[in-house]
């Protein structure tokens, strides 16, 4: 990760390298052009060297010729010996310009010494004509040797001019470089600058905007900060902070939603418990009030009514049983006529009721109160809305492989779309029903208790009536089912 | 905004750095072009041509000659001397180049005390060989090792037979010589006189022209005045003829004269092609240059040892002027 300090660092360093560099090169090429200045300065005191020693012989030869003396021989041997080291360094300026003038003027030099030394010789063995005639020439040579300097520093003044020019060029140019450098140098720092001072401040308002959001409560946008530094680390804390409030608010609305509930669920439990309470006192209460009501309606003569009662009371018992029990279908059968008693004291001459059982047919199992509803139907969909000779058909076969029960009626009938319908349950069982009991729920029982889907069928014709089939296996000795 | 700033920055500094790019390379491709050193054991040997006439077109062929041939031998060379004649720094030139102990020296011979005793002695004393060029100084004066350089009486004679076919056998000519006859002028002059000496008819005169052009100038009003019925002019030193030209044109026309002289001064081609000289004798200053340098060489390198001290003569011939009467 690339810390802030490090950045700091970095752009320290880029700084101080670029200062170094430009400095050191600077440095290297003005110690370069020095050093150059420094050898051709030294050429040329090295050549006035030869020229001052020379003269220095020449009067020291004088001095010598005119009082010949310990002394003045050591002077004029020690100016010959500078004469003859200034000669030896010569040697090293030489380079294929000056070479033929170089090599002329040492041995110019050279010359000249053996002239002093001869003329010295002479002197010494008292020929002092010819040492004076010597002296004549060493002086000339001297002056030669001058002249000899002047025209060598004129030509090195024309050979290095080149040089110079040169020399003055480069540091112009250097001039020029050192002001482009410095330039860009600046420009360069001010990009870094700008550029790291960016990558502080971006993140940190991105961190602010993000922090304003969630201050105004909005904890479902992540934090997105583009860096990679400590402010990114303080992002993905952020961040993560805001994904557990996020959570923990979701789970405190939760278990609010849940209590609530709860709350409601208990209130529903409390009612249905009531409910409960109150529908198991009236049927008991209304079972022994109808059974003595129908003793009392014996005991004063009215007989029909006596039945009514006691059908009424039947109808109880039976709704009473629980629905998953099974009966024989002979049980279906009283139950059944019974509620048909009480329908035809309601609807008296309106409703002929045909019942046509076979006797065999009546031993087999299936479940309770499945038939009571259908005739119910037939009851409320084909008798009711008819003025008068509605007439219903019962009838119990016992066909080979199962048993078939028919329940008819000659009403209203209806479509096919309806019967679908009815089939699937799209009816709601209306107000009026004994036992609330829909045809759907019927079917579904009668499916479920049978394992077979091809158990009911509905013919119906509208205008006609509607004849509903049911094809019943043969089952004996069930216990209990569902 | 931020897009921005980082494009102004970002494009000066690409525009900034191209330049720093270029003056770099500029600063470090710059080279200080020093003369190359010697290494100081190889030593060259050393020929110095030295002339009293370095102005002249003919001394500078000679020098040009000269240095080519030491191109070839790969020895140093340099050409010194002295301009218009300059004796005093001729002879000076000639002792810096016996005291700076040079391999050879070449020099154009001058026939003086001085110059003899210094080819003599201080010449001797270093064992510096001496070869003279285009002027000779007799062997037993100057003790050069040889002469590289025209065969001046043949040139006089050869003149003298162009004047014959220009002028014919007879008439009236006028030399005319400087005061102090070089000895290349002299051998000319002998060879004149010795080749006019087969024709009677032909009455010959030799006026000393002096050394300055007031002088020859003079030397030419003299001519004219003391031999008006003058033909020819036969001028030794070409330096003086257009000062002799002038005041004989000053006088007379210029065209019936003939007028002939030995080319090694400045002016013979300008004045030939002008048709003001009617024929001059050329010498081959390069030859003489090339010559002189191989001459040396062979002797440095013993080679040929002695070198012919008659001398190694070079071409001349007669180059006559474009627009001449008949």
């Amino acid at each position: 990760m690339n810390t802030i300090q490090k950045k700091i660092w970095m752009l320290a360093g880029i700084v101080i390298v670029m200062m170094f560099a430009i400095w050191l090169a600077l440095t290297f090429y003005n110690q370069k052009m020095q050093d150059q200045y420094n050898d051709i300065l030294q050429r040329y005191l090295q050549m006035n060297e030869v020229t001052a020693s020379s003269q220095q012989t020449v009067t020291n030869l004088n001095d010598y010729l005119s009082n010949p003396s310990a002394r003045s021989a050591a002077t004029l041997a020690s100016s010959q010996k500078r004469l003859q080291d200034a000669q030896a360094s010569l040697l090293e300026l030489r380079n294929a310009d000056n070479e033929f003038s170089l090599t002329n003027y040492s041995n110019m030099i050279e010359s000249f010494t053996e002239t002093v030394e001869r003329s010295a010789a002479f002197s010494e063995q008292g020929e002092n004509d010819i040492a004076a005639s010597e002296f004549t020439e060493a002086n000339r040579m001297s002056v030669y040797i001058s002249e000899m300097t002047l025209s060598i520093f004129n030509s090195e003044l024309r050979t290095y001019e080149r040089f110079y020019r040169d020399i003055i060029r480069q540091s112009q140019e250097l001039n020029t470089m050192g002001i482009l450098l410095l330039s860009l140098t600046s420009v360069l720092l001010l990009l870094f600058t700008y550029l790291f001072s960016l990558s502080i401040t971006k993140p940190v308002h991105q961190l602010t905007k993000a922090a304003n959001e969630l201050a105004k409560g909005r904890f479902d946008q992540p934090i997105r900060v583009n860096s990679n530094d400590e402010i990114s680390f303080l992002a993905k804390t952020f961040d993560h902070m805001r994904v557990n409030i996020n959570k923990l608010i979701l789970e405190i609305q939760q278990k609010a939603q849940v209590e609530s509930e709860l709350q409601e669920s208990q209130l529903l439990l409390q009612q249905s418990q009531m409910r409960h309470l109150q529908s198991q006192i009236n049927p008991h209460f209304l079972f022994n009030t109808l059974n003595t009501l129908s003793k009392k309606a014996y005991l004063d003569g009215a007989e029909d009514t006596s039945d009514l009662l006691v059908s009424v009371a039947g109808l109880l018992r039976y709704n009473l049983k629980r629905l998953d029990h099974t009966v024989t279908l002979e049980e279906e059968a009283h139950v059944l006529t019974q509620y048909m008693d009480i329908q035809k004291a309601r609807f008296s001459d309106r409703l002929t009721f045909h019942v046509d059982l076979d006797p065999s047919a009546l031993l087999y199992q299936m479940p309770s109160l499945t038939l009571q509803p259908l005739i119910e139907n037939a009851v409320i969909h084909g008798i009711e809305p008819k003025e008068d000779d509605g007439e219903i058909w019962f009838r119990i076969k016992d066909e080979n492989q199962h048993i078939r029960v028919e329940i008819e009626d000659n009403g209203q009938g209806m479509d096919e779309l309806k019967i679908e319908q009815l089939l699937t349950g799209g009816i709601a069982p209306r107000e009026g029903h004994a036992t609330g009991i829909g045809f759907a729920n019927v079917a579904k029982r009668l499916q479920l208790f049978y394992g077979s889907n091809d158990v009911v069928e509905i013919e119906s014709t509208p205008q006609c009536g509607t004849k509903i089939i049911l094809k019943l296996p043969k089952v004996m000795e069930v216990e209990s089912y569902v | 905004m931020r897009r921005k700033v980082i494009f102004v920055l970002c494009s000066l500094c690409v525009v900034l750095g191209f330049f720093t790019v270029l003056s770099v390379n500029k600063v470090l491709n710059s080279e200080w072009e020093l003369p190359s050193a010697v290494s100081s054991d190889e030593q060259r040997q050393r020929i110095v041509l030295i002339t009293q006439e370095l102005d002249t077109p003919f001394w500078k062929l000679v020098g040009q000659g000269a240095a080519e041939q030491a191109e070839r031998e790969d020895v140093g060379f340099e050409l010194w001397g002295s301009y218009g004649k300059n004796q005093e720094d001729f002879l000076k030139q000639v002792e810096i180049a016996l005291h700076s102990k040079v391999d050879g020296v070449i020099v154009q011979g001058h026939d003086t005390e001085e110059f003899q005793q210094l080819a003599r002695i201080k010449a001797a004393s270093y064992g510096i060989p001496i070869i003279t060029v285009a002027n000779d100084v007799p062997v037993e004066k100057s003790l050069r090792k040889t002469y590289v350089g025209s065969d001046h009486y043949a040139s006089g004679e050869l003149l003298v037979k162009q004047l014959v076919d220009d002028m014919g056998e007879s008439g009236e000519i006028v030399l005319l010589g400087d005061a102090e006859l070089e000895y290349s002028e002299r051998l000319r002059l002998d060879g004149m006189e010795d080749s006019l000496a087969q024709y009677p008819e032909i009455r010959s005169v030799y006026i000393e022209s002096g050394s300055s052009d007031e002088q020859a100038a003079d030397a030419a009003q003299q001519a004219l005045n003391e031999h008006p019925n003058v033909d020819a002019f036969i001028l030794l030193d070409i330096r003086q003829a257009r000062v002799i030209m002038q005041e004989i044109s000053s006088r007379t026309e210029l065209e019936p004269f003939y007028l002939y002289s030995f080319d090694d001064g400045s002016d013979a081609s300008a004045l030939l092609t002008e048709g003001k000289l009617d024929a001059i004798i050329e010498q081959s200053p390069e030859e003489m240059g090339e010559k002189s340098v191989e001459m040396m060489m062979k002797w440095l390198r013993n080679e040929v040892v002695p070198l012919d001290s008659k001398g190694y003569v070079t071409d001349i011939r007669i180059v006559e002027g474009k627009d001449e009467l008949p």
